[in-house]
């Protein structure tokens, strides 16, 4: 992990001259990693360069180009970060015309902590780094294995902690409508704890996740019930890959699935009868 | 054996058309299906399904018009392409896929209707109350 510090500041600051800004993560004076905008008139602020915990920094990009759209700017990501600024930007939340991508490969370590099958960058032409193989995601494979009376009970013992606090939709970088569904009264009903069976809330978000999930983990991170929500999403990301042949975030001309009309050979696919 | 509880969404184009022509025909199927009119298929929404779900249906039928013969043109491509994967989640979740039922059924295809309706009844009837596995 130390040796990409300095790669990363080195790759950094070759780029600032060139940009508005970098967007990434900073040590704060209180100690705390938080997303942070480096600026060519105060390098100084990059003795302070993090890498690590994970921070939605995509978001922030999101939100600052937003406000300026014209705005030059850099920005360091993993491959899961990587893929969510793709698909927001098949999603029109900004232009990836005016973002330089820095790849920051993550270590096998970091892999591990967050199940991940894809860990190195594809798209980004700056790297840092050395690209490592994925491991294999043991929670989902486990939970595969149960049967149906298992998983229903699996669920309803992890949502009965639910609080619905709403930070799994916050934190996900991928969650941008201008009108949520999990706010509509008439699918998730207000201030009722705990969630009914079946879970209206994170069954609707699981549906709207679809082709979207970019499988960053932020929202298992943030769930203050420790609740494995990435279950859902991944084993919908390997459906849809198999269904649709959609990678969320591989190929950036490809369109997300849900918005197209069916393509040859996907109807077979589905398995609805003929 | 208990009386299932079905909620059944048919276009008003081409399912609901079958519905008729199954009624004109004289056709018999089970009285179990509660049918609302939709103007397309593709209008179900999975949350709507969800939601029916919720309130203690037993088993939920989306019907629409055959792929290439929506009155919208793509309408039915989006059932098609979400219901699968609102199924998988189902079966994610300990619920059985097959209480969700997508056919398509065109306006002549009273007969269909008919068999449709059927098949999915009995199949509904052999499961426990839906209510009663969610406990």
């Amino acid at each position: 992990m130390s040796d990409r510090l300095p790669a990363l500041r080195a790759a950094i600051e070759k780029l600032l001259p060139e940009v508005d800004g970098v967007l990434g993560l900073r040590t704060g004076p209180a100690g705390i990693v938080a997303p942070h905008l480096f600026v060519k008139e105060r390098a100084a602020t990059l003795d302070a360069l993090a890498i690590w915990p994970k921070e939605p920094v995509p978001d922030v990009l999101k939100k600052i180009l937003k406000a300026h759209p014209t705005a030059k700017l850099g920005i360091v990501c993993r491959r899961c970060e990587e893929r969510g600024i793709v698909e927001m930007a098949k999603h029109a939340q900004f232009s990836l015309e005016n973002v330089t991508l820095i790849g920051l490969q993550c270590t096998h370590d970091e892999a591990v902590f967050c199940r991940c099958s894809k860990p190195a960058t594809i798209h980004a032409k700056i790297t840092v780094g050395t690209p490592i193989e994925g491991v294999p995601d043991s929670v989902t494979d486990d939970f595969l294995k149960l049967d149906r009376d298992a998983r229903l009970a699996f669920w309803k013992e992890h949502f009965l902690h639910c609080i619905k606090c709403y930070g799994c939709r916050n934190v996900c970088p991928q969650c941008f409508c201008n009108v949520c569904a999990l706010e509509d009264e008439t699918w998730v009903e207000t201030g009722r704890l705990p969630m009914p069976v079946p879970p209206m809330y994170h069954l609707v978000r699981a549906m709207h996740m679809t082709a979207k999930c970019v499988a960053c983990r932020e929202c298992e991170e943030t769930c203050p019930a420790g609740i494995p929500l990435a279950i859902h999403f991944r084993l919908i990301a390997r459906d849809v890959e198999a269904m649709f042949k959609y990678e969320t975030g591989a190929v950036i001309t490809q369109s997300p699935p849900q918005l197209l009309v069916l393509e040859e050979g996907e109807y077979e696919r589905t398995g609805l009868p003929h | 054996m208990h009386e299932p509880k079905i909620i059944g969404f048919l276009c008003n184009w081409c399912s609901y058309r079958g519905a008729d022509t199954a009624g004109m025909a004289r056709l018999k199927y089970p009285p179990n299906v509660k049918i609302v009119r939709v103007p397309c298929s593709g209008r179900v929404s999975p949350e709507l399904v969800l939601r029916t779900f919720r309130e203690g249906a037993d088993g939920v039928m989306v019907l629409g018009c055959h792929i290439g013969d929506c009155h919208y043109a793509t309408g039915n491509h989006r059932t098609a392409k979400r219901m699968p994967v609102l199924r998988k989640l189902l079966e994610y979740n300990g619920i059985d896929p097959e209480r969700l039922c997508i056919d398509w059924v065109s306006a002549a295809e009273g007969e269909k209707f008919a068999t449709v309706i059927q098949q999915f009844t009995e199949k509904i009837k052999a499961m426990p109350p839906f209510v009663e596995v969610m406990g």
